[in-house]
């Protein structure tokens, strides 16, 4: 299996609020899940605790049999740059850096820019990109940004992607495209997608969806019959 | 992370012009300051250290107690002597009690380049009007010019024309200008027991301070007779080799004889406080300026670290580590304090090259012409300004950049920077 959670809970704030109570799934390799609810459902925060960017008060979430919490800070950081990729619902854009730049930093953190740039340019050419490389993001519409995050996010060629709400600041139009990236991030390359998304139709793309309601799970259900 | 640093920089010209300003000026400033202060006690100690002698042994200076002359007035008979009013002052005969013991240690010394016996004497100098108090030396010229230069100083005359004896004597400008008397006139000149020699003025030295240019110079011979101390100096003047081991060499010599003995240094010790006050000044000065400098640093990377946090959250999400964080606003501070310092020495060298082609000194009568102010251009004031620039960079950035490391990526997006 590939991330286990088991009994996750999870506090925060002063006082302090209950935001997840026992949460238990597994998330087997390549499977392409939506984490649905409401607002304050506790989804975003359950996809932040299965990607280790926040640490559980309850509970464990093991990813390739390694316990997050009692992994190092170095290893966190090493484990985010190359099993992990991020989208976010706003772009998270460096604006100083131009689309090229961008999409290869978390390859500089290993020096690996010069052996993915033509990783870099061939994922922005399929994302209608190629020839904007070399503009800034503020040069870019709001759909063109989400999908240099999403180029930046595939450019380690992680094995999970974690999107939230990559497509609550878009259009249609747009949203369809960052969906159309996921689905074939997942398709191509085999990659696990966790989605977190409140637009049913979305959620409904992916091979199962677990739906969220004050901090618990409410359902788990099965969407395709490729997935086991 | 420096490519994103100097991004960040670009990204902010204003302010960062405006911060590098602050480094350049500390540094500009240290190097012309610190310039400007070498410069001054360089040629300061050049012109002690070459006018002068380097040391000077002098005759013991040896005073009266009120028991002094008991046994000379009244034996060894009378047990208690009182004295009304006893006697008192320095004793007039002082001189260096064994000058051919010394003569020989000198000779034997290798770190001596020359020495000159002298009998210095306070004199009064009149030619019909007021007598003028002024020092009166008694020397052998041919050594004496190998100790100072007042032979190479002379306007009119040479010094070797005192050593035909005949009560010649060379004057400094200023005494012949008080004097009011011309070359190859008689003077009266009146040492010790006030009765009054003539001496003839075969030549005058200058030397461009007023001090030492009011006294004169005659043969030994001469000056002993007309003091009534024949066979007697009162100071050896001595040069040596290595003028830095001045001080060294003077202090072992005291420990060995009973003669007052000090170097150029150890006598002008009261300016050599002055030239630490002046260190403490440039350091004080250069304190202030990289203070403000450094808050201004401050000021800007804490506004970066404000408004990059959303960055800072991305940059941790890919893997980025703390420390990596806590480097990307170190670099910032010290590209900031490395371009401020290599503007700021170039700025100060060139501001230096400037100074010293500046015309200095001279008289405005035209008989001393103007030289140019002394900068020593140094490395190591560079490499001081250089590390002082970097280190007051590295040290206003440490706090905004340990301020954006401490944050978790989590605590950014919760916090719904956008």
């Amino acid at each position: 299996m590939s991330i286990l959670c088991s009994k996750v809970g999870k506090k925060i704030g002063d006082p302090i609020t209950q935001i997840l109570t026992d949460i238990t799934f597994e998330v087997p390799d390549g499977q392409f899940l939506s984490l649905t609810g409401r607002s304050g459902s506790g989804k975003s925060t359950l996809l932040y605790l299965l990607s280790g960017l926040d640490s559980v008060s309850t509970g464990t979430v093991v990813v390739e049999n390694s316990d997050l919490s009692k992994m190092k800070r170095k290893e966190i950081a090493h484990f985010r740059n190359e099993k992990i990729g991020f989208v976010f619902q706003f772009n998270y854009l460096i604006a100083e850096l131009s689309v090229l730049e961008n999409v290869l930093l978390p390859a500089k953190k290993y020096k690996q820019e010069k052996t993915r740039l033509e990783l870099a340019k061939s994922i922005l050419e399929k994302v209608g990109l190629k020839e904007k490389l070399k503009r800034l993001p503020r040069q870019l519409s709001g759909g063109e940004e989400q999908r240099v995050a999403i180029a930046r996010a595939l450019i380690m060629e992680p094995k999970y992607l974690f999107a939230d709400e990559p497509t609550g600041a878009l259009d249609t139009v747009n949203g369809e495209v960052v969906m159309k990236m996921l689905k074939e991030a997942h398709e191509d390359k085999k990659t696990t997608v966790i989605l977190v998304t409140h637009e049913l139709d979305y959620a409904r793309r992916a091979q199962r969806e677990i739906t969220l309601a004050d901090g618990k799970v409410v359902s788990d259900s099965i969407l395709s019959s490729q997935t086991k | 992370m420096i490519f994103l640093a100097i991004r960040y920089l670009f990204s902010k010209k204003r302010q960062s012009l405006f911060t590098l300003l602050g480094i350049f000026l500390g540094a500009a400033s240290f190097v012309i300051i610190s310039g400007f202060f070498s410069g001054f006690k360089h040629f300061f100690i050049d012109n002690l250290v070459n006018n002068s002698a380097h040391i000077f042994i002098q005759a013991k200076q040896d005073f009266l107690q009120s028991h002094s002359l008991d046994s000379a007035f009244f034996g060894s008979e009378i047990q208690h002597t009182f004295w009304k009013s006893g006697p008192a002052g320095e004793k007039d005969y002082n001189r260096i009690e064994n000058p051919q013991g010394w003569y020989q240690r000198l000779e034997a010394d290798n770190r001596v380049e020359a020495y000159s016996p002298q009998l210095v004497v306070p004199a009064l100098f009149s030619k019909g009007g007021t007598p003028i108090s002024a020092g009166f030396t008694g020397c052998l010229p041919e050594k004496q010019s190998l100790v100072n230069t007042v032979a190479a100083n002379m306007v009119e005359g040479k010094f070797s024309d005192i050593g035909s004896g005949g009560n010649r004597i060379i004057v400094g400008q200023e005494l012949l200008n008080r004097l009011g008397a011309k070359i190859f006139q008689n003077v009266m000149v009146s040492v010790g027991d006030g009765k009054q020699t003539p001496f003839q003025i075969v030549g005058t030295f200058d030397s461009g301070n007023k001090r030492s240019d009011l006294q004169a110079y005659g043969l030994l011979a001469d000056v002993q007779r007309a003091n009534h101390s024949l066979n007697r100096i009162n100071e050896i003047d001595v040069r040596l080799f290595d003028y830095e081991q001045s001080a060294t060499i003077a202090t072992t010599w005291s420990l060995i004889s009973s003669e007052t003995i000090e170097s150029w240094d150890q006598r002008n010790s009261s300016i050599f406080t002055m030239f630490a006050l002046q260190a403490m000044m440039r350091n004080l000065i250069v304190f202030v300026v990289m203070l403000v400098a450094g808050f201004g640093i401050y000021n800007v990377l804490m506004m970066t670290v404000t408004q990059k946090m959303k960055d800072i959250a991305i940059l941790q999400t890919m893997g980025y580590e703390s420390w990596e964080i806590r480097v990307l606003f170190l670099y910032q501070g010290f590209i900031l304090g490395l371009v401020g310092a290599i503007l700021g020495l170039i700025a100060g060298y060139l501001i230096c090259k400037y100074i010293q082609t500046l015309p200095f000194g001279g008289r405005a009568d035209s008989t001393r012409p103007a030289g140019h102010l002394t900068i020593v251009i140094t490395a190591g004031v560079y490499l001081q300004a250089c590390l002082l620039s970097i280190l007051s960079a590295l040290i206003a950035s440490f706090l905004p950049a340990r301020s954006a490391a401490k944050f978790t990526p989590i605590e950014i997006i919760r916090g719904g920077a956008a």
